[in-house]
């Protein structure tokens, strides 16, 4: 999944929740996922920070 | 009136006497070498004048030049004309008359000046100068473009010549790839001016047929000691050469003035190993064109990488800000979602709660056991509530449920 596919999710699952439209059932399956996504993303956004400055170091 | 009668020799004598009493000095004269031969180490000449149109002798006279004399006369003649007396030459001698009872009458030759010759020559020369000038073809040849690939070289010279094989040596030595084809032709004497239109002839045929294709001729004559040269100086072979459409270098070698074939051509060199030299500095310089280009090309695009390594350079050291700023960003982003989700969800699990509880009251108050607490009682068919008394027939069992305990009963 793109980091714009994790965050768009992200932003449903929190969009949803604040409508209320999450059972209780669903809630901490849908909080664990969100917890997930943004841990992806916040990886994918250093991981990229760190490549950028590897690459720009070589050339 | 007594006729005396003279022997022939002393007729001859007498005349001999006359011209020794009477013409005892030395004379210069100028004239026409018509014939000239050399015999036992001795010269023998003809002397003319010519009427002013140049056709008929108006004057002949024998002139004799005796070996002691002409071997020193003969190398300072060569030296200082480049040329051996020949017959058309216009000369100047210095001479004293002799009569021979047997031999007759002869000029005899003490010296000879040979500027008178030499201006001569120039005179002719100029006099084809200007014909050619007024033909309009005397500079035609230095209007031709020599080829920068000059490489296939139409030579026109004698085949035993040793300037021809240095010729072609110098050019096989060379790092290019020459390509000659020699027109011998005689480089000496009278038949200088036939042969050398002859070979150009050839050339030019070979020219027109396209094949093979010629880029420029080479006439070079073979060095070796003074020569006569005086045949290079005719209007028919400067002609020939002026208007020939190939551009021809001429390497005939002489040391003083240049000859009116020189003049003409498209570049004169003095020697054959010279002619190869320039053919070969030709394409050196050709080369020289190509590598500049070369080092321009190279220094342009080494420009334009730098040029082009310095916009990227330009770009890289903003990528990182631009990027970071990205990150900031998203992460900022990050934890507005992040900061969102907890509130949501606690006050989502609080609602519930509340409703649970409200529910809970509701249901506490509408628990039968209270009703039942205060004296009410309910009726159960088959494990249903009973609200009317018809929906039961009679003699059918019923349960009443009392605070304390259960009563059976049937329906009467």
């Amino acid at each position: 999944m793109t980091y714009e596919e994790s965050l768009k999710q992200l932003e449903d699952i929190v969009r949803k929740m604040e409508a209320g439209e999450y059972s209780i059932d669903e809630l901490a399956e849908k909080l664990t996922l969100a917890q997930q996504l943004i841990s992806q993303c916040r990886d994918k956004l250093n991981r990229t920070d760190t490549e950028i400055k590897k690459i720009l170091e070589k050339s | 009136m007594t006729t005396t009668t003279y022997s022939l020799y002393e007729l001859n004598s007498l005349v001999r006497q006359t011209i020794e009493e009477t013409m005892y000095h030395e004379y210069w004269v100028e004239a026409e070498l018509s014939e000239c031969r050399t015999n036992r180490g001795h010269c023998y000449m003809e002397l003319i004048q010519k009427d002013e149109q140049g056709n008929t002798p108006i004057a002949r006279a024998q002139a004799r030049c005796w070996q002691n004399t002409w071997s020193l006369l003969e190398p300072y003649f060569e030296q200082a004309t480049g040329q051996k007396l020949h017959a058309g030459l216009k000369i100047r001698l210095k001479v004293y008359p002799q009569f021979h009872e047997a031999y007759g009458f002869s000029w005899i030759v003490t010296n000879i000046d040979p500027t008178f010759t030499l201006g001569d020559m120039a005179r002719r020369r100029q006099e084809i100068i200007r014909q050619l000038k007024e033909e309009g073809v005397f500079d035609l040849q230095k209007g031709l473009e020599m080829s920068p690939f000059c490489l296939n070289i139409a030579v026109i010279s004698s085949q035993t010549a040793a300037g021809y094989g240095d010729f072609v040596n110098q050019l096989a030595d060379s790092p290019y790839n020459f390509s000659t084809r020699l027109f011998p032709a005689t480089m000496q004497g009278e038949q200088i001016e036939q042969s050398i239109i002859s070979a150009l002839n050839q050339i030019y045929e070979a020219y027109e047929a396209q094949e093979p294709l010629f880029d420029c001729v080479v006439i070079i004559r073979g060095g070796g000691a003074t020569a006569d040269l005086s045949g290079f100086d005719t209007l028919a072979l400067a002609e020939n050469v002026a208007q020939f459409p190939l551009p021809i270098i001429t390497g005939i070698g002489h040391d003083r003035d240049e000859s009116v074939l020189d003049m003409v051509s498209h570049t004169r060199v003095k020697t054959p190993t010279a002619a190869a030299q320039y053919l070969i500095e030709n394409l050196d310089a050709t080369m020289q064109r190509i590598d500049t280009c070369l080092d321009r090309i190279m220094l342009y695009a080494k420009g334009k990488m730098e040029t082009e390594q310095l916009r990227l350079a330009r770009f890289a050291e903003r990528i990182p800000a631009l990027f970071s700023l990205v990150k900031v960003k998203q992460d900022a982003l990050l934890d507005t979602l992040s900061a969102r989700l907890s509130p949501v969800v606690n006050l989502t699990i609080e609602k519930q709660r509340h409703q649970l509880q409200l529910l809970e009251q509701r249901a506490k108050a509408l628990d039968p056991a209270l009703l039942l607490k205060r004296g009410y009682s309910m009726t159960l068919c088959q494990g249903r509530i009973l609200r009317h008394a018809d929906s039961v027939k009679p003699g059918t069992e019923i349960e009443t449920r009392l605070e304390q305990g259960t009563i059976i009963s049937i329906v009467k």
